[in-house]
């Protein structure tokens, strides 16, 4: 039988369109037309048959071949989409710096992540409701910001972060408390790809000022539902944060 | 994250069935269902989704069901952003996710925590 339509919320879906002309626009250090390259990238490192067998190998270094990429990306664009799509759990500092070396900025990998991670939430929700993968957007002409934190720097993450005390007012908006974890200075190398992040994440799970008031929830669900699904989900990514 | 709002309610949770599945015994409403859908998702597995949004459905509503996506949706994008950028997981959890924790759930078994 089919399934009626679901009823969204509509902040859901009013995110989901200013993330989708967020990727489609000129970015940080990428064009329009590269940030929906590797939105398309992303799509396409799901059925790489190479990532299949980094996954089912008990080391991902062991497995030998090439992704098979749609040839629009550099290779190390792709080697950083594949695996951070399929096999992100299993990720290494030497890794990361194997991929800058082939000639990736720290900035575009950053923002190439921040893009991994919004494609990949709005695609699985899809996937989780039922409804088609959205097409992707036409990329939008223009030239990228390349503007750098000045306040970015490599201590305690693989990538420099900018620590909320070293944040300045050129860089926008990006922490909603001096006190903001790690997973919120993760894309802070790139304050653009951190605001269109959140903007995301934040209707989908907790805004900030909820995330550890546990006694109650905003959602229809209650919160040790919600902390269920996400730790699973976690866990399956072998997630240790 | 899961202990502490579990706590908060005056319920225990076993944190091993985070990493090796959650028995018929846990303590929230629905939680083989979410859990299905959580896995589902993670799969890729398009039919078992369906099957267990049907009964999510069901139970909870189509807000409930669309809270319950959005959120296995939202940390298919922290994962990555944590694992890909190489955060500390030291004081993850703000500081709730104590090293004891970690044991006791399994997540000690993880490949980032066997190379460090």
């Amino acid at each position: 039988m089919k399934e009626s339509a679901i009823a969204l919320r509509a902040d859901l879906t009013e995110a989901h369109e200013r993330a989708w002309a967020a990727i489609a626009a000129p970015g940080t250090w990428l064009t329009g037309e590269r940030r929906v390259a590797v939105a398309a990238e992303i799509r396409h490192a799901q059925r790489c048959a190479h990532c299949a067998g980094i996954k089912a190998a008990l080391s991902p270094n062991a497995a030998q071949g090439e992704h098979a990429g749609l040839g629009v990306l550099s290779s190390a664009e792709v080697e950083l989409i594949h695996r951070v799509v399929c096999d992100p759990g299993r990720l290494s500092e030497a890794w990361s710096k194997s991929v800058l070396a082939r000639g990736l900025s720290e900035g575009e990998y950053v923002e190439i992540v921040g893009i991994v991670a919004m494609v990949m939430m709005m695609d699985r929700f899809a996937l989780a409701l039922g409804l088609p993968e959205r097409p992707l957007p036409a990329p939008q002409a223009g030239a990228p910001t390349r503007y750098r934190p000045p306040g970015g720097k490599k201590k305690a993450a693989w990538l420099p972060l900018v620590e909320p005390e070293d944040a300045v007012e050129a860089d926008g908006p990006m922490y909603p408390s001096p006190k903001a974890g790690y997973i919120y200075r993760g894309l802070s190398l790139v304050p653009q790809s951190l605001r269109d992040y959140w903007a995301l994440a934040v209707t989908h799970y907790l805004p900030g000022q909820f995330v550890y008031r546990f006694e109650s929830s905003i959602r229809a669900i209650t919160r040790p539902q919600m902390e269920l699904i996400a730790a699973r989900v976690s866990a399956l990514h072998q997630c240790v944060y | 994250m899961l202990r502490e709002s579990m706590q908060i309610s005056g319920k225990q949770v076993q944190v091993r069935g985070v990493t090796q599945g959650f028995d018929e015994g846990v303590d929230i409403p629905h939680a083989g269902a979410l859990v299905e859908l959580a896995e589902a998702v993670v799969a890729r597995d398009a039919p078992r989704a369906a099957a267990a949004r049907a009964a999510l459905r069901a139970a909870l509503g189509d807000a409930g069901l669309v809270d319950a996506a959005a959120v296995a949706a939202a940390f298919h994008g922290f994962v990555r952003i944590a694992d890909a950028i190489g955060i500390p997981y030291t004081g993850a959890a703000g500081g709730r996710d104590v090293p004891e924790l970690r044991e006791e759930a399994g997540i000690n078994a993880f490949y980032r925590m066997i190379g460090t």
